[in-house]
């Protein structure tokens, strides 16, 4: 096969356009996304990123267009679809560990690979210390690496991320991003990473999609072919930083 | 570093205030019926209804039971009643909550059978049941079902969306989203509704038995008027109400417990 050389594509989305009524919030917007890629999504405030989100993991009908998942329309019954959301998405009625099993628990992963995927993963983002607390007994920032290890630990086909960290303070915000950047190397998911953080974007994320204000299309792609791990105050870095800036600015 | 406990102490006036309080009530109304300012016909002086009560104990007169089975009348027919509410209740206010067919289903009439005061079927209930412990239980079904279904109707649709999107996208079914989420949300208003439920049940209990019944707490007070016994009148409210409050104690316990052990 021409894995190696090439890696095929994994999600491609046609045409996908949203209206809501008389008003278009996505038109007509094309591309794809290879398998194992970290593709980051930036735009200006209020140009529909959630919509986007909530299309491609069919929480929304779409009024046309269709997205497809190994070239398949995809179906989060069929598919292994995770989305993180903004805001913390944890069970308070259950432990950390099943919390972060409770994505698998519904795709119906069988208990013993439950566990054994779900103690993986904890381990790698550090929270096999907290596996038996409850929600309310760790802080805010633990709470969405929960959620960010349920979605990771279903293996995904497509992972969906709506600014995870937009509500943590700059520190450790840098130390999460490592880490998806770590558990994405290491899984090998395709991820689909929406943020209005410039910076963040560059960071993570393998090519960069900007889009333009409402009606909402793709204005251009950014390749980010940097070395990892990133530098922050790297000329190249700043140099592609500045280049989506003028981007997001530039309508 | 483990927490002190600090003992904060109150002042005493403060701790003082409800004895002087309750000692007012009763020794004023001592009085008031001892010196002839109430006439004895009317109201019975405190240290009478002690009296009356250690009579009733053992005493069948004249009323037909003592003390003890009409208590245990009434307790028994709340507990069936205020059993089944919750039984069919809180099932049928959680499935309304979530499955939009059983709400379109079962809403209009729960909403016509909601503000009719469940006394209003005393009649009916006589002709259908006599006046028996079944009618009574009917009564105290319809009186407790109400409280059930609205808050655990209201739990489900508390939950949070957020967390329903999430089971959504990892392609949970309705049937799995109301037994993970709606189910875990709603149990906080669904252990409110049993507080609830039992205060409706023992008050309407006690009305059913004022207006159709042979024994219980509520015919007791009946009886006390129909033979002019202000004592047995005063005996059985007094009964009515300290009994009601010592169920919602320990009901309020059993909650404390439960809810400790499900949310942590």
């Amino acid at each position: 096969m021409l894995e190696d050389q090439e890696s095929p594509v994994k999600i491609r989305v046609n045409n996908l356009t949203k209206s809501f009524g008389d008003l278009t919030v996505l038109n007509d917007i094309n591309f794809t996304i290879k398998k194992g890629e970290l593709l980051a999504i930036v735009g200006p405030t209020g140009c529909g990123k959630t919509t986007f989100l909530n299309c491609l993991s069919k929480l929304m009908p779409t009024t046309k267009g269709e997205i497809l998942i190994d070239g398949e329309v995809a179906n989060p019954r069929k598919h292994n679809i995770s989305y993180v959301f903004q805001e913390p998405t944890c069970l308070p009625w259950r432990t950390v560990r099943e919390n972060v099993a409770y994505g698998m628990e519904i795709k119906g992963v069988g208990k013993e690979e439950r566990e054994e995927r779900a103690n993986k993963i904890m381990e790698l983002v550090g929270l096999s210390s907290c596996a038996d607390l409850y929600p309310n007994q760790v802080s805010a920032s633990m709470m969405q690496r929960i959620a960010v290890s349920r979605a990771f630990a279903v293996n995904p086909d497509l992972l969906l991320m709506d600014e995870p960290y937009g509500q943590l303070d700059v520190k450790l915000r840098y130390y999460l991003e490592d880490e998806l950047v770590k558990l994405w190397r290491t899984l090998g998911s395709t991820v689909l990473f929406v943020t209005h953080n410039i910076e963040e974007a560059v960071y993570v994320a393998e090519r960069i999609l900007v889009l333009t204000n409402k009606p909402t299309s793709i204005k251009q792609e950014v390749v980010v072919d940097l070395p990892r791990p990133r530098d922050l105050i790297d000329p190249k870095f700043v140099e592609i930083r500045k280049l989506v800036t003028e981007l997001i600015r530039w309508w | 570093m483990a927490y002190q406990k600090v003992e904060v102490k109150k002042p005493l006036p403060l701790i003082v205030l409800p004895y002087i309080s309750v000692i007012a009530f009763f020794g004023l109304w001592e009085m008031a019926v001892r010196t002839g300012f109430i006439p004895d016909t009317l109201l019975a002086a405190p240290s009478t209804v002690v009296q009356t009560f250690v009579d009733k104990l053992s005493n069948i007169n004249p009323d037909g039971a003592t003390l003890g089975q009409h208590a245990w009348t009434s307790i028994q027919e709340a507990f069936i009643g205020y059993g089944l509410s919750l039984l069919v209740g809180i099932p049928l206010g959680l499935f309304m909550g979530w499955f939009k067919v059983v709400e379109g289903l079962c809403r209009p009439i729960f909403e016509l059978i909601r503000p009719i005061p469940p006394i209003a079927w005393i009649p009916l209930t006589v002709f259908w049941f006599g006046i028996g412990l079944t009618g009574k239980v009917f009564i105290i079904w319809i009186a407790g079902i109400v409280p059930c279904v609205i808050n655990s109707w209201v739990g489900v649709r508390m939950t949070n969306p957020t967390l329903i999107q999430m089971a959504r996208t990892y392609g949970a079914s309705d049937w799995q989203i109301f037994k993970q989420l709606c189910i875990p949300s709603a149990l906080p208003m669904v252990f409110g509704a049993l507080q609830l439920a039992l205060t409706y049940c023992w008050t309407n209990l006690v009305g059913a038995e004022l207006l159709a019944a042979d024994s219980g707490l509520g015919y007791l007070i009946t009886m006390g008027g129909r033979v002019a016994r202000p004592d047995i009148i005063v005996l059985g409210m007094i009964c009515v109400g300290i009994s009601g409050a010592i169920i919602g104690f320990i009901i309020d316990e059993i909650e404390k417990k439960l809810l400790a052990g499900i949310r942590r």
